[in-house]
């Protein structure tokens, strides 16, 4: 009994550092998608990185963009840039943007010309990945 | 099949404590669906995820509208050592961060390298020095002319504090430096505009409310024992003003540049602030911003 429980201990904390270090390479990964296109300014994060341990369901994510500026989403599962799928609504639904029509692009761009509150609703795909860490950054240009 | 299950439910287990708020033992309840085995194991968490603006951007927007530069609205570098209790030392390093950022746009270099030893401080008592370190200062120091790079140096500073904040199971002090850095920015903001009233910045103060929400929110979801009740509530009082703005928005369609992977956002948003709702936001934002600094 007492030889189980060291195995599920040691099971539970080699799943928690595994989860934690996946989660710091995806986030790695994906802010390189920040850097923007060759000779141009990169994008500035704003200081955070979103994660969520997804299954099958959606997590929100709502934030303000300032008009006067390009905002850059971008997302990541892993190693294949389509894993994730993520949907820009205004505070009304009107979906804005979605990469589902854009092959899951792993970013987009925003140009805001007014400030705007939205929600950004990211799922995995599951025709590529069910479940695991996903992360979105978000940058800015003014 | 029922050794699979052994290990997966305390690795469910967690796996959800390591991606919820409980850094400091917070007692919340495990939902229901992760203790009922019948039902899903890889339950989802933080389904809502807080997000917070950059400072850095209300700093440029000020920078842009070519005000001079105010020192005296800043925080005293000088005060850092008088910092504490992990919660003033989280608040203050948000605070200060926005200082470094807005002294750093405006090329003030002596201004800038006193924030950033007073965020280096901060830093290394949260634990955060990975984020600040050697390396850090000296690519600072050699880029003090170049304000692009300086803002990247910085944001990206900060966004490794926050996913080593995250991985290390303390959401509670992420919250706090972002809740530092909005209030800092908001206190930056609206002090510039009783000195001179600028109806860009008189807007970007209006375009808070759904920030204010989200940090009242973020501060609520990450409050153990009611650590944060105080400035919960104090900012929740902000809240009644900022209930008073008057905001349109109308929804226009977007546009894509598929090949340029851009979409433009054409809708429209108005905003209507009374200037006595304005003047009890900005005596609100100074009475708080009080409370962390001192």
């Amino acid at each position: 009994m007492k030889l189980k429980l060291v195995y599920s201990f040691c099971f539970v904390m080699l799943a928690s550092i595994a989860f934690s270090q996946d989660c710091e390479q995806i986030a790695r990964d994906c802010s390189k998608y920040l850097e923007g296109k060759a000779g141009e300014n990169k994008f500035i994060s704003d200081g955070q990185v979103y994660t969520a341990f997804l299954d099958r369901e959606k997590t929100e994510i709502k934030t303000t963009l300032y008009g006067g500026s390009t905002y850059r989403i971008a997302a990541s599962a892993g190693r294949k840039e389509n894993y994730v799928i993520f949907t820009v609504k205004d505070s009304e639904g009107n979906i804005l943007f979605t990469n589902r029509k854009y092959k899951n692009a792993p970013y987009w761009d925003f140009e805001v010309a007014n400030t705007i509150q939205v929600l950004v609703e990211t799922e995995l795909d599951v025709d590529f990945k069910n479940t695991g860490c996903a992360v979105i950054l978000i940058g800015f240009k003014q | 099949m029922r050794k699979i299950f052994n290990y997966l439910v305390p690795t469910v287990l967690v796996l959800g404590t390591l991606t919820s708020c409980s850094g400091d033992g917070d007692g919340k309840e495990i939902d229901s669906d992760i203790k009922d085995s019948s039902k899903t194991l890889m339950t989802n968490f933080d389904i809502k995820v807080f997000s917070i603006p950059s400072p850095i951007q209300t700093s440029m927007l000020i920078n842009q509208l070519n005000l001079p530069f105010y020192s005296d609205i800043l925080n005293d570098p000088e005060k850092v050592s008088g910092y504490s209790t992990k919660s003033t030392q989280a608040l203050n390093l948000g605070v200060y961060g926005t200082d470094l950022g807005y002294s750093a746009l405006y090329n003030e270099s002596s201004y800038s390298l006193k924030y950033l030893s007073a965020v280096q401080k901060l830093s290394e008592k949260l634990g955060l020095s990975g984020a600040f370190d050697k390396s850090f200062m000296k690519r600072f120091e050699g880029h003090l002319s170049n304000q692009d790079t300086l803002m990247t140096l910085i944001s990206d500073a900060f966004m490794q504090g926050d996913m080593f904040l995250k991985n290390d199971n303390r959401k509670f002090d992420a919250a706090l430096i972002l809740a530092g850095g909005w209030i800092e920015s908001m206190h930056i903001s609206s002090e510039i505009n009783i000195k001179k009233a600028t109806t860009r910045i008189v807007e970007r103060i209006g375009e808070q409310q759904w920030t204010l929400v989200s940090t009242i929110d973020l501060l609520s979801e990450c409050n153990a024992n009611g650590v944060n009740d105080e400035l919960i509530g104090d900012l929740e009082d902000l809240q009644f003003y900022f209930d008073k703005i008057e905001s349109k928005y109308t929804y226009v369609e977007p546009t894509t540049d598929i090949e340029d992977k851009t979409t433009m956002l054409n809708h429209k948003l108005e905003i209507k602030i009374d200037t006595d709702i304005l003047n009890q936001i900005s005596m609100k934002i100074r009475s708080i911003r009080e409370k962390i600094t001192n």
